[in-house]
């Protein structure tokens, strides 16, 4: 009986503690500040403020891509697609926009208004979406071989209107004010703040709305949410939806930055985002995860990355301290929760 | 075949224990089984047959007791070694590799190779003649995502009497096949026993027991009744007799009379299993679908769920069937599912989460969740359903059975559901936890709506409802009103099969 | 036969055996199908195909010697997907022993010891994958994301900064008989890169149909716990696979290299796709438990004979879309095929 009390209160004092995602959040953070003070002393003129908020304003856009492939992650998908759909978007954006009275084929458009332009473009990345959903949904493909399909398919659409390079001409002054717009006097740029805010919106989705109850509901047991009235089918097709959307949004406020169509950009993105993701906890087998920790993980990559630049290695590094870092959070997290849920 | 007096026995078991914390799955179980014999093994949900096989395959340690196979002791710790103790077992799901073909499937894993390079051996041709022997319509070339459920299992057992079984154990082998290829397998059986291998035989189907047995094996309460041949047992009666060997108690106390309002109307149901499923469920009602595993019960309760395919005429409250769960929750109907780890459950979250699930919407303002309420509504369950725990932020994977199916019941509940669906609603669940789920759902009833118990429990339905449809082979085969003077011995009869026969 | 059928109950009506014939011979039609095509097509225009034709001797050692990569790894790859596991690292595996291979050469390395070093080193990356997959238990897709990563960046740091490629310069000079392996033909016109591929996929079909890796490959992929009931190691057999492709990845890299007399880290890049394009397209299900090494190697052929066809018909930037749309056919296709019928 006295056993039992006190097996109870070491249960309630556990219960009271933060959660599980709580806590893998909590310990990316804190490997995001350790990680930042290790570099300030290694690398030298690396502890500045300046430099925190280039770790964020350098990345603006893989953070806002790692919203979506997050919130897929968290309901058992994967979305490999948004790098194409970042080139997709910003090709059609500026060929939609490029006036139509071009002397070569890559400096003619439709000559359609800035803001219709981009719109279709936007058509152009939800279609994407689309077909991810359709593929992955209806026709229960892996998402991870649809995703990797649909990014060439987007990539490949891209190369094609832009001759395998860029379009950059012809196009209507006020194309680049979106991307170049500075907010509050500041030299922040109007998509950081707009990542900032798809945050902020993000993480209140997930915590706070049935939306995002939703999605960790379908990620943690398919079959019984399927049977507590979950529209598992629909739901995935939205996130879908809303990770092709944010993707075209990014492609298109790239291409309005540059002021260019380009059919490599975000090349890799895909692959940066789901590493964030995954540096920020967020577990493959679905049903956990959180936006709060991708964007620590994206600190994570950013800071690692960008100390390794500071410390003059070659560029070269960053793919073998990615696969680093990844193993190391997996495992980390997975010894972690196992530590947490044995002690 | 001489057989000499002093032939080993096949099996023996000697004061075989099984306890769990509370509970004696088994008590001091002793018999033999001869050899080249088949037997039976029946009792009823609960009787400890079930635990018996678990031993018998190494899937579970005896508390106490001895094994012996052929005179050997006998001590498995795992299927493997139970196979590599002669013991072969068909499991009720099939173990067989849809891709490859039925000769690769029955030598697989005993492939003879040097530096791992497939040589020639007379294994091909000896899992080639075992098939033929006891099955010859099977082309052991063919795929095996060819054949039917049927014929895969005759591939199961070709495969363990190949590997050289001496005993194969078949649980319920029969549940999932059509009339013509029960006959078939029969025929298989008594070609096995015909080739020196003795099969244990688990059914609930008692004319399958007295066509094909040669000796059986009553258990009841964990406790061994009878072991004696077949030809020495008067009838079905004397059987059910000795599995029943008392009167059931039950509790049932008539719940007044209930009018003919009903609500839920079912008519020509029909799906991969079911066969014209007809009845019709009044408001306050409690009714009982009772059957043998397999009997359809769950896929009766899953189509009015609209959770899988069916065709039919449903109408509840006037509206027709459901074409998916969450229609059917916005209509009003509510199901505890079968498996409630795997469908009820959400075990990775908390209490506090699990419960408001299936009307997440009622907790939300403008698709905003309200935290605080949540919490609230949460302890107002945990409360009104008693569910034992010290704070509703507890895993659900972390309570004990009972605790976790009120979590589930809560869901339903909260659903404001006009009629609930409970699927084996206390299975695995103790003692204490069963009457209060009992109470829940009479109280439940109690306020004009209505419930549909499907369980293989006749305590269960006998005790809870106050309408009681039989199923056989996915059948409703008679619809009896509870009360006093239920007559038990008929009711076994039907769900085992013997409605058919008229008797 | 018609008897046989008869007994097992099951059903044929027409339609049923022409989805059995399509099922089991489709690959072919498919092959012929675009052999004819890009035959009769006109192509007078187009410098790569002699004369306009498709099927003059030249073209056709070509597009062989092209493919001699991925015909060597398609075997392999369709034996793991078989068992139901994936390998996303191929592309970076192949890029790491390309540069592997070429550095050992151009330091003066002889063939042999080089061609077996870099063999070695194909071992060690598959078992590297092996051992993420089944003893960390890191889920396949993750953990070959993980080394594609690695193989990658070691590849790309191995060769000098403000250099693309391992290739003559700063004092090296690799040898002349460096790209012999890949370009010289030996027998029919074709290299030796050429043949070891079509000798891989024989063995590998050995390994399908007469070695117990084929058959504990099929069980583990089809239902792994009949496979463990029935006493197959599933582990050893899925780590074994994995390294069998990270050997075929490395023998890959060498033809790679020496068909391009480089050590490029990137010249194995987007292979990945190409591999799991060419099994998919072959038949294999992406659920596990079936698929073919020789129709894989088919499959190989096809998209092979169409890239090369479509970078005379089309500009090159149409390659990325039609290999992604061909992605998504087959894909589709596969489900439509694989989908049991209920």
């Amino acid at each position: 009986m006295t056993d039992q009390a006190i097996a109870g209160r070491r249960l309630q004092a556990r219960d009271n503690k933060l959660s599980d995602e709580m806590f893998i959040t909590a310990l990316v953070a804190g490997a995001a500040i350790v990680l930042f003070l290790l570099a300030s002393m290694l690398v030298p003129n690396f502890f500045q403020f300046q430099n925190v908020v280039n770790l964020v304003t350098n990345n603006w856009s893989v953070i806002a891509l790692g919203v979506g492939v997050t919130f897929l992650l968290v309901s058992g998908n994967f979305d490999l697609s948004v790098g194409g759909i970042v080139a997709l978007s910003g090709v059609m954006a500026v060929w939609f926009a490029q006036a139509s009275d071009g002397t070569n084929p890559l400096s003619t458009g439709w000559g359609l208004p800035a803001w219709l332009a981009m719109m279709g473009a936007l058509l152009c990345a939800v279609m994407i979406g689309a077909l991810n959903a359709l593929f992955v949904v209806v026709l229960r493909v892996p998402s991870i071989i649809v995703t990797l399909g649909t990014m060439m398919l987007a990539r490949g659409i891209a190369q094609v209107v832009t001759q395998g390079s860029q379009r950059n001409t012809n196009l209507p002054s006020d194309f680049g004010a979106l991307g170049n717009m500075t907010m509050f006097g500041t030299s922040i740029k109007l998509p950081v703040v707009l990542m900032a805010a798809l945050i902020l919106i993000a993480v209140f989705v997930e915590r706070k709305t049935v939306f995002g109850r939703l999605t960790y509901l379908i990620g943690a047991n398919p079959v019984a949410s399927r049977l507590s009235g979950v529209d598992n089918a629909r739901h995935v097709v939205n996130l879908y939806l809303f990770s092709s959307l944010v993707a075209g949004g990014v492609g298109i406020l790239l291409a309005s930055e540059f002021k260019s169509g380009f059919s490599n950009r975000g090349t890799l993105m895909e692959f940066d985002a789901l590493v964030i993701s995954l540096l920020g906890g967020v577990a493959i087998a679905g049903g956990f995860g959180s936006v709060i920790g991708m964007f620590f993980g994206a600190i994570v990559l950013a800071t690692v990355t960008s100390a390794a630049t500071g410390l003059v290695l070659s560029p070269d590094w960053q793919f073998t301290l990615k696969a680093i870092a990844v193993f190391i959070a997996i495992m980390a997290q997975t010894w972690a929760l196992a530590r947490r849920h044995s002690s | 075949m001489v057989q000499t007096a002093l032939a080993e026995k096949a099996l023996s078991i000697k004061d075989l224990t099984k306890d769990y914390p509370g509970v004696r799955a088994v008590d001091t179980v002793s018999f033999d089984i001869e050899p080249n014999t088949v037997h039976c093994l029946v009792g009823e949900n609960g009787a400890g047959k079930s635990t018996i096989v678990k031993m018998l395959t190494g899937a579970l340690e005896p508390t106490s007791g001895t094994m012996a196979v052929l005179g050997k002791p006998y001590q498995p710790n795992s299927t493997q070694d139970a196979r590599n103790g002669g013991i072969g077992t068909l499991f009720q799901e099939l173990h067989v590799v849809d891709q490859l073909t039925v000769l690769e499937n029955l030598t697989m894993g005993m492939e003879v190779s040097r530096f791992g390079f497939l040589i020639k051996s007379d294994l091909e041709d000896r899992v080639t003649k075992t098939l033929a022997a006891i099955e010859p319509g099977i082309d052991p070339n063919a795929r095996v995502s060819s054949l039917s459920v049927a014929q895969k299992q005759i591939v199961e057992i070709a495969r363990a009497a190949s590997s050289g079984a001496n005993i194969i154990i078949m649980d319920e082998p029969t549940a999932a096949l059509s009339e013509r290829e029960v006959e078939r397998l029969f025929g298989v059986i008594r070609r096995l026993r015909d080739s020196d291998v003795t099969v244990i035989y688990i059914s609930h189907k008692l004319d399958e027991i007295f066509e094909l047995g040669d000796n059986v094996t009553v258990m009841r309460d964990g406790k061994h009744i009878a072991t004696k041949p077949l030809a020495q047992v008067n009838g079905r009666p004397e059987l059910i007799e000795m599995m029943v060997g008392r009167s059931i108690t039950h509790d049932y106390r008539p719940r007044g009379d209930i009018a003919d309002n009903p609500v839920l109307t079912v008519k020509g149901l029909n799906s991969h299993l079911l066969k014209d499923v007809s009845f019709q469920v009044n408001a306050g009602e409690i009714i009982g679908f009772y059957g043998l595993v397999g009997a359809g019960k769950t896929e009766v309760a899953r189509a009015i769920y609209g959770a899988d395919k069916a065709h039919g005429q449903v109408t509840f409250k006037g509206r027709p069937r459901a074409r998916s769960p969450k229609e059917a929750i916005a209509s009003g109907i509510a199901l505890v599912p079968e498996e409630r780890r795997t469908e009820g459950l959400f075990t990775a979250l908390t209490i506090r989460r699990n419960i408001p699930i299936m009307n997440i919407n009622k907790l939300a303002k403008f698709g905003i969740f309200q935290d605080d309420q949540e919490k609230s509504v949460a302890k107002e369950y945990v409360s009104k359903l008693g569910i034992a725990t010290n704070s509703v932020e507890k895993y659900a994977e972390k309570l004990s059975g009972g605790n976790q199916q009120k979590v589930v019941l809560a869901k339903c509940l909260f659903a404001d559901a006009d009629l609930l669906l409970l699927d084996e609603p206390t299975r695995g669940v103790d003692v204490g936890a069963k009457s209060e789920i009992y109470d829940l759902i009479r109280d439940f009833a109690n306020t004009g709506r209505a419930v549909c118990v499907f369980s293989s429990e006749l305590e269960e339905v006998l005790g809870l409802c106050d309408r009681i449809f039989l199923m056989y082979d996915g059948r409703v085969e008679a619809e009896i009103r509870n009360g006093a003077t239920v007559d038990i011995p008929k009711i076994l009869n039907i769900v085992t099969g013997g409605g058919k026969a008229g008797t | 036969m018609t008897h046989a059928t008869a007994q097992t109950g099951v059903e044929r009506g027409f339609g049923q055996r022409l989805k059995t014939f399509l099922k089991d011979y489709y690959i072919y039609l498919v092959l012929i199908a675009v052999v004819v095509v890009l035959s009769t097509a006109n192509l007078d225009k187009f410098p790569l195909f002699e004369r306009g034709n498709f099927l003059s001797e030249r073209n056709i050692i070509n597009i062989l010697r092209i493919s001699a990569p991925i015909l060597t790894l398609a075997g392999a790859f369709t034996l793991l997907m078989i068992s139901g596991y994936i390998d996303l690292s191929v592309g970076s595996a192949m890029s790491l022993s390309a540069v592997v291979y070429a550095m050992l050469v151009i330091n003066g390395v002889p063939f042999v010891p080089a061609f077996a070093a870099t063999v070695v080193v194909g071992v060690i990356l598959g078992a590297i994958n092996g051992f993420l997959v089944i003893r960390l238990k890191i889920t396949p897709v993750i953990a070959t994301l993980i080394t594609l990563s690695l193989y990658k960046g070691i590849a790309l740091l191995l060769v000098e900064d403000g250099v693309s490629a391992i290739k003559s310069g700063g004092g090296l000079k690799m040898p002349g008989w460096f790209n012999d392996y890949g370009r010289d033909g030996v027998l029919l016109g074709l290299p030796w890169a050429f043949w070891v591929a079509v000798l891989v996929t024989l063995a590998m079909i050995v390994v399908q149909d007469r070695m117990k890796l084929g058959k504990y490959a099929a069980a583990t992929g089809g239902n792994p716990t009949a496979a463990e009931l029935s006493g197959i190691n599933t582990k050893r057999t899925v780590i074994t696979l994995y390294i069998l492709v990270g050997i075929c990845a490395a023998l890959a890299g060498i033809a790679r290299s020496s068909f391009m007399s480089l050590g490029d880290p990137l010249s194995g890049d987007g292979m990945e796709l190409t591999a799991i394009l060419v099994v998919l397209l072959g038949g294999t299900a992406f659920s596990g438990g079936e698929g073919r090494v020789l129709k894989s190697f088919i499959g190989a052929l096809i998209i092979m004979s169409l890239t090369v066809g479509m970078l005379t018909l089309v500009p090159a930037y149409f390659q990325t879309l039609v290999v992604g749309a061909a992605l998504l056919l087959a894909a589709a296709s596969n489900h439509l095929v694989s989908r049991k019928d209920d």
